[in-house]
């Protein structure tokens, strides 16, 4: 199951990083950004050595000790993150279509966030909603 | 990557069981014969020296019995474990062949010590060693070599058939010892070592009866040149060694052979059928994949590749995945020393080359198969001693041959020379062929095989060896007692993956090893991050490195680990700051905000708790200064408060300044500036306070033809180049100088700043220090005071603070972004002039008023008529001649632009060093008929000193005069006429001044009262001649008048006096150009106002 989501910016400044558990302890906030932060390199690296630009269903993985990343980048080089526990509960592998349409519903809410006029791009973002809505996706989705 | 299959064999881990994994093994060291290089006995100053000179000979050539020339690669090891070396048979290149000892004694005792641990050293590798050197350093240089026993090893005894085989091929290989044996000829008139100390000794050492090991002696201070031929020699002899144990092999009979087993496999296979099928094709393919191990160390590559492959294809159809896993990866290190050769020999190599330049004697060593040079060639021949010396002494019993035998080979030697040129010249060439390719790395490396090894059916292309590995890995991970061997295989396959330049792989590779579940001391745990660490930069996974750095760093310091070493632990987190996109130097992380501000706080936290815990406040200091500096805008207010105490905390203990701290590593921590506490909002240098002001003395327009052009030559740099900073005023030299600043104090708390100074560069400029006390959040404004001490263009830089115990160097280039300030203000100083005091005295009404220097007017009150002296006292308060160029005054009055009082001075006068000018000037006012304020102002212009050619100085004094009527007309009434047209006016007069006014007024002066009459305008006056008035005295008058005709009357009522109102001296003043008072027949007049209107009927 997905335990947390990151949008990371073209010249990968988090612009947010949120998820599920007791959301307010700051160790879990920092393992987070650890966790996405080690991972950056690996999406870095494939999305240099991918030649074409239409990264946009461009699915790339990353793992970690108990951790699977998905990666997937926009045409805006936004690099958005789905962590996920390897141990499902169910014991079955999450199966890769289910991770690209989690994708694609967050890279919609991103659009919808970002659409506000009164957001910078490249600011960090802290729609109430979006986070809001990250979090059912997490809960719900995957 | 890891098998799902759960571990085929997993006993609890036996003694045997390999515990240390070695990280820094690489594909490459499949191929090496390894030698341990100890230091023994005493401390060696120079170990590492003699260390880096044996790692150099890490490759020698040999021509192998068929003529073939092997190239032999040594891999040098400071420790080894015993357990390691069990898995020699697993692995051939894990076996210790070869051991290197250096020691030093002063003494027979510690003679006897250190040969006493070399032979202990031996009985431990005993099973796998082969032979061994000790190099020994007696006190002084004149020593007696002591006589040994030949080195004998067990394990040779066993060898029955490698016996006459190595003395054969000793024999053959005559080039290399040809070659060794010139060297030393060459020393030999230089060395005074082991050779010379035979005929000269002073004192008689012996070596204990047991130490069988081929040892030399040397001088402390000896220069060893012949070291690395020893060394050459050492690897020589393993060659012939790993050569005999690879023939005997491959002429054994694949059906007879015994099973080899890995230590942890002995248990398992007591009791099993050793004739079944499967295991016999265990047998043999254990076998085929030894042999193609010793195959690969003994330099025949190409033929290891199809003895690998054929191992593979047995031990495959055995399904013993633990060792098909082992020949795939030999199969992979054999075609990576071929793709790959930069891979083994780059480190070496370099030191080689850089060595070249520098050691004469190393040229010598790399120039022997140069046997054109007929000097040489001479010599060779010509020394009677050379087979002496070049046989090693103590070379096993087996492996030497007799003296005779050397004496026979070395004249056959130099028959064989010529026919070996060739091959020598050609194996020259390819050494200096490869050693050019690492000189210029960026060209494409040329393989230091011959091509046609290269197109070898086995060797595998880079995609297969990281395929191949990955399959290696995959079967090693069923094992769990193989941890080890699979963590080390995925360093290897990361390190070729490197190589390759693949990324991906080589993460995913070191991803791995993650995985492997190895029970391994903090140490070694450390150690594997720390490699790990190392390999993720070298494919530029900074981030990951840092993470993995981290870990390393908390290791060193967990609760688990028994012995804390903070240091460690400090430079491991300081070496992830790339990863972390921090950079040493704080204005550019400021200036380039990358990186992820949570993860750096954490990471700057821990190091400040690391530099602090190890013992080093400074750095503490420094790195929480860095935190604060860098990272302020994303520290909440809590975090900022919290740190800024800590801060204060960290710097009592050592106080933080803006100098660079040098670590012992010899990395420089740049200085930390805090410039956001107090926060700047607002930097301006102030021009002079204007009696200070310079101005310039011939201060006309300038005179010069204007020419207007449409047309703009680069306009735009023009434009630009309008110098930002540049301020529009001067300063004066030796003249106290002001800059004011706008501070702010972001932190809840109160904020002492000590110590301000202004940065400046360009002129000498004394700054003088200033303390202030900030509250939160209020912004204060602060001056900031100095003097130039020369003249010429002074540029501001910043200014230095000293708060919350840290030392900042605050320049204006990098302050935080809100603000922009230019890189530096420009000010430009003039030479001194000097500066004057004005005093002024005035008397008024018998009292004096003195009016100091700082009160920039005057202000006199006077009545009508009045007049006061007043002194202005000039002081030059500076030690320069003075020179007062002008001095005039300008008067306004408050409605009457008429000059009513006036003086002038033209006075130019010079007035030296501190000295005061005193001058007077009587006030005297004549009053305007209206005039209530009467300003006047004094200019001084002056200069002197240094700068009175081109500026001087104005001083304007200002003179507020206020005048007061003397005498006013306080009441007046018509009285009721007794008759028709009769009109009775009365008035009264009276002095509404005080006392000193009527006493200067003197007495004897009269009042007229007048009347004028307005009647169809003709003017009647009617004078009465009154009294003198008394101060504070009423006079009455009383007139009638009559009207003869009715109508608008107006009546004006004035006094007058006749007398001149003041003896006004005017025979004081030789340059009065004084408007001098009317003295005629009314002197003054008083009129009462508005004139009285009276109507008048019938």
């Amino acid at each position: 199951m997905a335990v947390c989501v990151a949008v990371i910016g073209k010249d990968n400044s988090p612009l947010y990083i949120g998820g599920i558990g007791n959301d307010c302890s700051t160790d879990n906030e920092l393992s987070r950004q650890w966790l996405v932060h080690t991972a950056l390199d690996a999406l870095e690296e494939r999305l240099a050595t991918s030649s074409s630009i239409n990264a946009n269903s461009g699915n790339s993985t990353a793992h970690t000790d108990l951790r699977d990343l998905y990666g997937y980048v926009t045409n805006t080089r936004i690099k958005l993150v789905l962590v996920t526990s390897s141990t499902s509960p169910s014991g079955s592998n999450i199966r890769d279509a289910e991770v690209r349409t989690a994708l694609r519903r967050l890279h919609a809410l991103y659009a919808d966030a970002i659409c506000n006029p009164f957001h910078l791009p490249g600011d960090q973002i802290t729609s109430v909603k979006f986070d809001k809505q990250v979090k059912s996706l997490i809960l719900n989705n995957v | 990557m890891r098998s799902s299959v759960s571990y085929i064999l997993s006993d609890a881990p036996g003694e045997s069981v390999m515990s240390h994994p070695d990280y820094s093994q690489q594909a490459q060291h499949h191929g090496c014969l390894l030698i341990l290089v100890k230091g023994i006995g005493g401390v060696l100053k120079n170990f590492n020296k003699l260390w880096d000179r044996v790692q150099k000979v890490n490759n020698i050539k040999v021509t192998d019995s068929q003529g073939q020339i092997r190239d032999i690669w040594v891999r040098y090891v400071q420790d080894y474990p015993v357990e390691n070396n069990d898995w020699g048979d697993f692995q051939t290149h894990r076996r210790l062949l070869g051991l290197i000892t250096f020691s030093k004694y002063t003494n027979q005792v510690e003679l006897n010590e250190v040969c006493r641990v070399h032979e202990s050293l031996k009985v431990k590798y005993s099973n796998t060693l082969y032979d061994s050197r000790a190099f020994i350093f007696g006190p002084g240089t004149n020593l007696k070599r002591p006589v040994q026993e030949p080195e004998t090893y067990s394990v040779y005894e066993d060898d029955k058939l490698s016996k006459e085989k190595t003395s054969t091929c000793d024999r053959i290989s005559l080039p290399s010892e040809a070659a060794e044996s010139l060297s030393s000829a060459e020393s030999f008139s230089r060395s005074p070592s082991s050779t010379a100390s035979y005929s000269n000794q002073e004192e008689n050492f012996t070596t204990p009866s047991n130490f069988k090991t081929h040892a030399m002696f040397y001088g402390e201070n000896d220069p060893m040149l012949d070291m690395e031929q020893q060394i050459s020699d050492l690897i020589n002899s393993l060659f012939w060694v790993v050569e005999s144990k690879r023939l005997e092999r491959s002429k054994e009979k694949l059906e007879k052979v015994s099973l080899l087993l890995v230590p942890f496999e002995k248990k398992d296979y007591v009791g099993l059928d050793m004739e079944s099928r499967n295991n016999k094709k265990r047998c043999m393919g254990r076998v085929t994949k030894n042999l193609a191990d010793l195959t690969l160390q003994a330099g025949l590559v190409a033929d290891s590749l199809s003895l690998y492959h054929s191992a593979a294809e047995i031990l495959k159809s055995g399904n013993d995945w633990l060792w098909l896993a082992a020949a795939k990866e030999g199969h992979c290190a054999a075609s990576a020393i071929l793709l790959y050769p930069n891979l083994k020999n780059s480190t070496p190599l370099q030191r080689n080359a850089s060595l070249q330049e520098s050691s004469p004697y190393k040229m010598k060593s790399l120039s022997l198969c140069q046997p054109s040079d007929p000097v040489r060639k001479f010599k060779m021949n010509a020394s009677p001693s050379k087979s002496k010396m070049s046989s090693p002494v103590n070379l096993p019993s087996d492996l030497t041959p007799s003296s005779s035998e050397s004496i026979e080979t070395s004249s056959r030697q130099s028959e064989l020379e010529n026919a070996d040129t060739e091959s020598l010249a050609s194996c020259s060439d390819m050494e200096y062929q490869s050693q050019k390719s690492y000189l210029t790395p960026d060209l494409p490396s040329i393989p230091r095989q011959p091509s046609s090894q290269l197109h070898n059916q086995y060797l595998l292309n880079g995609e297969d060896i990281v395929l191949k590995y990955r399959k290696a890995i995959i079967h090693y991970s069923k094992y769990q007692n193989a941890g080890i061997i699979e963590t080390e295989a995925c360093f290897k396959a990361a390190r070729i993956a490197v190589e390759q330049g693949n990324c991906l792989q080589a993460s995913s590779f070191l991803q791995n090893i993650v995985f492997i579940n190895l029970t391994l001391s903090e140490q070694e745990k450390i150690q594997r991050f720390d490699t790990l660490a190392e390999l993720y930069k070298d494919i530029g996974f900074l981030r990951k490195a840092a993470f993995c750095q981290r870990l390393a760093a908390t290791r060193h310091v967990s609760v688990n680990n028994p012995n804390p070493d903070w240091q460690r632990c400090y430079y491991f987190m300081l070496h992830s700051f790339p990863g972390h996109k921090l950079c040493l130097d704080p204005d550019y992380v400021i200036q380039h905000q990358v990186g992820w501000p949570v993860l750096q706080i954490e990471v700057l936290h821990e190091i400040v708790v690391a530099a602090r815990r190890m013992g080093h406040p400074a750095l503490a200091t420094r790195h929480m200064t860095y935190l604060l500096q860098t990272l302020w805008p994303h520290l909440s207010r809590l975090q900022q408060r919290e740190f800024a105490i800590q801060l204060q905390a960290l710097s009592a203990q050592c106080e933080g300044g803006p100098v660079p701290l040098v670590l012992e590593t010899g990395e420089v921590i740049p200085p930390a500036n805090l410039t956001h506490v107090p926060h700047c909002l607002h930097f301006n240098p102030r021009p002079l306070e204007a009696t200070r002001t310079p101005h310039l003395i011939n201060s006309k327009p300038q005179h010069g033809p204007f020419i207007f052009t449409p047309i703009h030559f680069g306009s735009l740099e023009r434009k630009s180049k309008k110098e930002e900073g540049k301020m529009d005023h001067l300063w004066v030299q030796d003249d106290i100088c002001e800059v004011q600043l706008k501070l702010t104090n972001p932190l809840p708390i109160e904020l002492k700043v000590s110590n301000m100074l202004l940065l400046t560069t360009g002129i000498v400029f004394e700054s003088i220090p200033e303390t202030i006390i900030l509250p939160p959040d209020s912004p204060t404004t602060v001056n900031l005071h100095g003097t130039p001490k020369e003249e010429g263009d002074l540029q501001i830089l910043g200014y230095s603070t000293h708060t919350l115990g840290v030392k900042s160097n605050c320049r204006l280039k990098h302050m935080p972004m809100p603000n922009k300030f230019p890189a530096s203000f420009t000010v430009s100083v003039i030479p001194s002039l000097p500066i004057i005091s004005i005093e002024t005295c005035v008397t008024v009404s018998g009292g004096v008023n003195v009016f100091g220097p700082d009160s920039g007017s005057t202000n006199i009150s006077l009545y009508n008529g009045e007049s006061t002296d007043c002194s202005i006292k000039i002081t030059n308060t500076t030690f320069y001649v003075l020179k007062v160029l002008l001095c005039n005054n300008v008067v306004r009055t408050e409605r009457d632009p008429t000059v009513m009082v006036g003086w002038a001075f033209c006075i130019f006068r010079i007035s030296t060093n501190s000295h005061t000018t005193n001058w007077s000037a009587p006030i005297s006012v004549m009053p305007p008929s209206r005039g209530r304020q009467i300003e006047s102002q004094i200019l001084i212009r002056y200069s002197g000193g240094e700068g009175k050619e081109v500026h001087c100085r104005e001083s304007t004094l200002q003179f507020n005069l206020e005048l007061l009527p003397s005498v006013s007309i306080t009441h007046w009434d018509v009285l009721p006429a007794e008759i028709a047209y009769h009109q009775q006016c009365g008035s009264e007069v009276a002095p509404d001044a005080d006392q000193c006014f009527w006493q200067s007024f003197g007495e004897g002066h009269h009042i007229i009262s007048g009347y004028d009459r307005h009647c169809s305008n003709v003017t009647l006056k009617l004078g009465v001649i009154l009294k003198t008035l008394e101060e504070s005295t009423k006079a009455y008058h009383e007139c009638t008048v009559v009207f003869l005709t009715p109508g608008e009357y107006k009546i004006d009522i004035q006094c007058s006096t006749t007398e001149p109102l003041s003896d006004y001296p005017s025979k004081d003043l030789e340059h009065s150009s004084i408007t001098q008072p009317c003295v005629g027949e009314v002197s003054h007049v008083w009129r009462f106002i508005p004139p009285v209107a009276i109507s008048v009927t019938d």
